[in-house]
């Protein structure tokens, strides 16, 4: 064969052979070797994790400071990676408390973990929080990797009634806002979240050659692009901010299609790991499987940005297997109990224990010449502190991984009453290349090492 | 009763915003007059007797009352205000241990308050209300797809981004589209349609293209790897295997020089026998892609391509000595052969029912691929976008499928990609309204076809169905009684299974079961499969009052449920055989009514031991609409650090601090009446060997003994309070956004109309139905323009 030089037309004759179209040029693989220098370079991941409650700090708080602290009862379970292990005393999440608001730190804390806002009370119709700092990074970030980021969590959103004190269930159940208006709903379903970044396909579909199913989709989107374009002119200002979402939902997957070249381990690069079956019964197993995926999705380079909510905010699922059959956000209200604080240190335990296996596996993964571990920065913790009080300040919040070596090795960091948590989040904006020197309510930049 | 007097009802318990809703005034709001009143009559009391703990952001109960400066606040914030006058009413409220409040000052902040927030134009043009743009939820989603084309596409309860807002699922401002979304609706479409419709397997393909070197002209040109050239009369010529006989395409990229603005002419052959002549338009720089189609027999075929026009003229040109002045040659740059197998057409036995129905025309003699295009994808656009469909829509559906068809898709698969942008597109995925702008007449009906998507999505949570829709076609959806008729045809309908799933599962909380994980060990009776028939029981009887159009109070008091013998045996009921649900009366049992029911009684309680305070609460968050305020930020720590005794005891310690007390006398005595049923449900006596102690004494001072009592009293003394909350419980639901201070006009009405029959349940349906807000589309009316 040479001299080939043929439309695109003419070459979809060819339905069942590989052909490349102009705007899927270089569907191939592409290797470390041909990437550009900085692009050489391990790149720079952020992770965020929420769990609910807060903590029962006693069992929380290390004792000493700097390097040579002593893990406490709840986070022992990170001690084989204590040199990356920052534990972070005293920041404060001041858009949790009520300012006049009066109840719902639940669901105000939740939006705010990643916001530092303070979300408007409603119930629906007039949703206000902020842009969340991991959408902040995504925004600048997230051309480079197939995924501009990635929302994992174990539950779906609440399934009815209120969801706490009169705010609707889109605060306390979503951590990634894009705007003040728009939360990022998370995907909790193992199988489908494989499928998303491994592109798990039927035989129908395979019948199909990959770019022509990508031409047909394409030919859909813009089909209804025009669509929505043509309705926008007809409505009024909240259904445009509806089509808006549309509108950008549309466009953020066609960019998907076109960066599915990304994809570095190619079609077939998953070998040892099989596709999981559903949403396993069983928490620790669906735990487990999600914290797989999120890690197959920074070793695969799939993406660099994602949020993991642990539980919902306000979640009150019990834990019989573990000795705590009652409801969390239950025995988080412990009136000073002390059979209840040692409940909840169990449950935070038990989390912890889990994120200690998401930590085991990117420390087990290589990359140059330390591990994945040396080029993350995971936040792991709470919007709120002592879950009886519902106080926002002293929150319990861990700072995981080495940022590439910006950070010598692991402490334990008291900081001045009031540190704002967006301090750590400005810091962490400045990491990843991000020119920001303010976030939420930050009053400068965390120190960190 | 016998004769009501104001102080005397003023003592009636939680139900006293009954009168606030009576009798709104028809005449404008005379907000100089009302300002007055506020600064000159209010505020004085207000700063006399609760300014000081409700100020600032740190104030009591996260109630702030020192930003009200206008009547006009008051009423943007008219729910705060309601539950001021309740609690200043039931006399919480200045606490017991705060400065007391007379009597007179009191009746004139409730009477100043229910006359400002009450203040509703319900005149000739009630604002009906606006309705954001609402995405099809999950439940919507997969029923739609059911209906429209007899598939049960399961991973739609994986569809992320339905968040509740006012208890609902179905709220247009809080139904979000994050791109994950949008991803699995893409998929969902493709996999639907080729689901629905088959499209033949595309066959083998052929393809075969030549190294130039290798077709060298044996005279008249010259071949090399990037060209061949051709400049006399001269033919290349090769052999080719043809594996199947069927039609195939010569691919070739050609370029020629011209005589007289002439190009090359090119006869291409197959065996000798000639297939087709072109002409060359393209030069040497512009070279460009011909195809020529040929039918080719299976078995070795002799192909060539001559160069048939060879022309020259003589004469000088500066600078290219020895060359003719214009020459014609032909270049070839690329030559290849391909063809595809025909794809066997799939057995019309082996087709399911939604592609014989879909495919109701294909490409024939009589009509072309665009005439059989136009006629199928307007037929199911129409039902896929649930209103008629314009020619210029038409048009580029027809447009995108013969792309399609163009690119070598079959025309099944032309139609399927077609119908995959209707599942995409925003015209399918949102309940889509444009109604025309207001007009002095009043607020514009929303179209026939947009009021039969609000009735079909309201009661059975899918599309209208091809009767709905041709009422509208025909403009008799309005007419006298056809709604009213269809309401009925609806609700009888197994579709209105729907509304019973997604109204009452969320109203009554019961989506929220499959979370409770009661501990094994102490309720061993109770697993899933009970859970499961339990709340089988409730919907059951839910549907059971809907459907026999009883009075919606019989939700509260029916002496009758619906068991099957498992669930029997959990409740200890005997004489019930069999798995089928059926009705059962509870005459001589102690129970009535869904407060009895293990569903509800359940999901009100906590792993390992009911929760009074949570029952409580249910009670007035679901049945009576009060919403307790929620329990002030940073709960006072109690001077014990522990609480002992048994749960009551416990309770009415806690209920001893004075900032507890007063929201929780509202909750706990309701919740404590209930205490004869476990955790899951069963009925009891003792609890950790004490005996239950069920009695108590109402805020208003009845006293009761049981939870039958407790259920009497909401019988007798509530009703209106509950009738009131189911319908706006139900209006949410219906219209899909929160209600607003001025649907109280339409309240009003349902509320009456529904009154004189009994609250029959069809009864308020239909008057939801009629109502203005579901009937009309006005505006958003937030109070924004008040200050």
């Amino acid at each position: 064969m040479s001299a080939k030089r043929i439309s695109r037309r003419t070459l979809l004759r060819g339905v069942g052979t590989a052909v490349g179209l102009p705007w899927l040029e270089a569907m191939a693989p592409i290797t470390r070797s041909v990437m550009s220098a900085e692009e050489t370079k391990a790149p720079l991941r952020s992770l965020f994790f929420s769990v609910p409650n807060g903590a029962h700090m006693a069992a929380w708080t290390p004792s000493g400071e700097g390097p040579r602290y002593q893990l406490n009862k709840t986070l022992e379970c990170l001690a084989p990676h204590r040199e990356y292990v920052s534990v972070m005393t005293g920041l404060t999440l001041d858009g949790a408390r009520a300012h006049g608001d009066g109840g719902g730190d639940h669901a105000r804390s939740g939006a705010s973990f990643l916001t530092g806002s303070h979300p408007k009370k409603t119930n629906g119709s007039d949703i206000q929080n902020s842009v969340s700092v991991d959408q902040v990074m995504a925004q600048n970030l997230g051309s480079k990797t197939r995924f501009a980021s990635l929302e994992l969590g174990l539950e779906g959103s609440a399934q009815a009634g209120n969801c706490d004190s009169g705010y609707s269930c889109a605060y306390p159940s979503n951590l990634a806002w894009r705007n003040a208006t728009s939360p990022l709903a998370k995907e909790n379903n193992p199988s489908a979240v494989f499928d998303r970044l491994f592109g798990g396909e039927n035989a129908a579909e395979k019948a199909k050659s990959k770019s022509v199913r990508q031409a047909q989709r394409k030919s859909v989107l813009d089909f209804v692009l025009e669509d929505a374009n043509d309705l926008q002119k007809k409505l009024g200002t909240a259904d445009k901010r509806k089509l808006d979402e549309y509108l950008y939902a549309v466009r953020d997957v066609e960019n998907r299609l076109v960066r599915s070249d990304k994809l570095k381990l190619g079609e077939d690069g998953i070998p040892n790991f099989p596709r999981p079956a559903g949403v396993p019964r069983d928490w620790s197993e669906h735990c487990k499987s999600m914290m797989d995926l999120l890690a197959l999705a920074i070793q695969s380079d799939s993406t660099r940005i994602a949020t993991f909510m642990v539980c919902n905010e306000g979640n009150n699922r019990g834990y019989p297997n573990i000795g705590v059959p009652e409801g969390h956000h239950d025995v988080s209200h412990h009136g000073k109990s002390s059979e209840k604080q040692t409940k909840i240190q169990k449950i935070n335990t038990f989390h912890a224990e889990h994120f200690a296996y998401f930590v085991d596996a990117l420390a087990r993964v290589n990359e140059g010449s330390g591990s994945l571990l040396d080029n993350c920065m995971i936040v792991y913790g709470s919007g709120i502190s002592d879950g009886d009080r519902h106080n926002h300040d002293d929150l319990p919040i861990v700072l995981v991984g080495k940022a590439g070596g910006r950070i010598k090795t692991g402490s334990h960091h008291r900081y001045a009453k009031e540190t704002p948590l967006c301090d750590l989040y400005v810091w962490m904006l400045q990491q990843m290349g991000v020119k920001a020197d303010s976030f939420g309510d930050s009053k400068g930049v965390l120190k960190v090492s | 009763m016998k004769e009501i007097d104001t102080t005397q009802m003023m003592k009636t318990w939680i139900f006293i915003p009954i009168y606030l809703f009576l009798a709104a005034p028809l005449w404008a709001v005379d907000w100089d007059k009302r300002n007055a009143e506020f600064t000159t009559g209010v505020i004085p009391i207000l700063k006399a007797a609760c300014i000081e703990c409700h100020s600032g952001s740190e104030a009591d109960g996260g109630l702030s009352l020192t930003h009200f400066k206008s009547a006009k606040m008051v009423m943007k914030e008219r729910a705060t205000w309601e539950k001021i006058a309740v609690r200043l009413a039931i006399k919480d409220m200045p606490p017991a241990d705060a400065e007391p409040l007379d009597d007179s000052k009191r009746k004139q902040l409730i009477d100043w308050i229910n006359l400002a927030i009450n203040d509703v134009e319900c005149g000739k043009t009630p604002n009906p209300g606006s309705i954001t743009i609402r995405r099809l939820n999950k439940f919507e989603y997969r029923n739609t797809i059911r209906d429209l084309f007899g598939i049960d596409y399961e991973p739609a309860m994986d569809f992320p981004g339905d968040d509740v807002g006012y208890g609902f699922d179905n709220i247009g401002d809080v139904l979000t589209l994050p791109p994950l979304l949008m991803e699995k609706y893409l998929k969902a479409a493709e996999d639907i349609t080729r689901k629905a419709i088959i499209a033949p397997e595309p066959g083998p393909m052929f393809e075969n293209f030549y190294k130039l070197e290798q077709l060298k002209p044996k005279s008249g040109g010259a071949a090399k790897a990037s060209e061949i050239t051709l400049w006399s009369n001269a033919d290349i010529k090769w052999d080719e295997t043809i594996p199947w006989s069927g039609t195939y395409y010569l691919n070739m990229l050609l370029g020629g020089s011209r005589v007289g603005n002439v190009g090359p002419r090119v006869l291409i052959s197959v065996d000798g026998k000639k297939v087709r002549e072109i002409d060359v338009k393209a030069t040497p720089e512009t070279r460009d892609d011909y195809q020529v189609m040929m039918k080719l027999k299976a078995g070795k075929r002799n192909i060539s391509v001559a160069f048939t026009n060879d022309d020259s003229v003589e004469g000088k040109v500066e600078g290219k000595k020895g060359q003719p002045k214009e020459d014609r040659n032909l270049h070839i740059y690329s030559v290849g052969i391909s063809g595809q197998k025909p794809s066997e057409a799939v057995p019309l036995s082996s087709l399911p029912e939604s592609h014989t129905r879909i495919i109701t025309a294909v490409p024939n003699v009589t009509q072309g691929p665009q005439d059989a295009l136009k006629k199928v994808l307007t037929a199911v656009a129409r039902k896929i976008y649930r209103r008629p469909i314009s020619t210029t829509e038409v048009e580029r559906f027809v447009a995108l499928s013969k792309n399609a068809m163009d690119d070598g898709e079959s025309y099944e698969g032309a139609v399927q990609v077609a119908i995959q942008a209707m599942l995409v597109s925003p015209n399918f995925l949102f309940k889509v309204e444009t109604p025309e702008a207001k007009t002095p007449e009043g607020y514009p009906l929303v179209n026939e076809f947009e009021l039969a998507s609000r009735l079909s999505y309201f009661l059975w949570s899918t599309a209208p169905d091809d009767q709905l829709l041709s009422l509208a076609w025909r403009r008799q959806l309005r007419e006298p009684g056809v709604l009213a008729g269809q309401v009925k045809r609806m609700i009888d309908d197994r579709r209105a299974n729907a509304f019973v799933e997604n109204f009452a599962g969320q109203w009554l909380t019961l989506r929220k079961l499959d979370m409770f994980e009661p501990n094994e060990a102490m309720f061993p009776t109770w697993n899933e499969e009970v859970r499961d028939l339990a709340r089988r029981e409730t919907y059951t009887f839910f549907a059971g009052v809907m459907r026999n159009n009883l009075s919606v109070l019989r939700l509260l008091d029916a002496d009758f449920t619906y068991l099957n013998e498992k669930l029997a045996k959990f409740y200890g009921i005997p004489g019930v055989e069999g798995d089928q649900f059926r009705k059962v009366s509870l005459v001589g049992q102690n129970r009535r009514g869904i407060l009895t029911q293990a569903s509800v009684l359940a999901v009100t309680s906590n792993p390992t031991r009911t929760s009074p305070v949570k029952r409580g609460k249910w009670i007035l968050d679901n049945l009576l609409n009060t919403p307790p305020p929620p329990a002030p930020p940073g709960v006072p720590e109690l001077d014990k650090a522990e609480l002992n005794g048994t749960l009551r005891e416990r309770i009415e310690q806690h209920r001893a601090d004075p900032a507890c007390a007063s929201c929780h006398k509202l909750m706990d005595p309701l919740g404590l009446a209930l205490e004869n049923y476990d955790a899951v449900g069963r009925w009891r006596t003792r609890d950790a060997g004490e005996e239950i102690d069920a009695s108590g004494e109402m805020p208003t001072g009845e006293k009761i003994k049981s939870a039958g009592d407790l259920i009497r009293i909401m019988r007798e003394k509530n009703s209106e309070k509950f009738v009131r909350c189911l319908t706006e419980k139900m209006m949410t639901f219906a219209l899909g956004r929160g209600l607003e201070y001025y649907d109280r006009c339409a309240v009003d009405q349902i509320f009456s109309k529904t009154k004189v029959d009994d609250f029959r349940f069809v009864t308020m349906v239909t008057e939801i139905v009629l109502s203005n807000p579901f009937q009309r589309k006005g505006v958003r009316d937030d109070l924004e323009s008040l200050e």
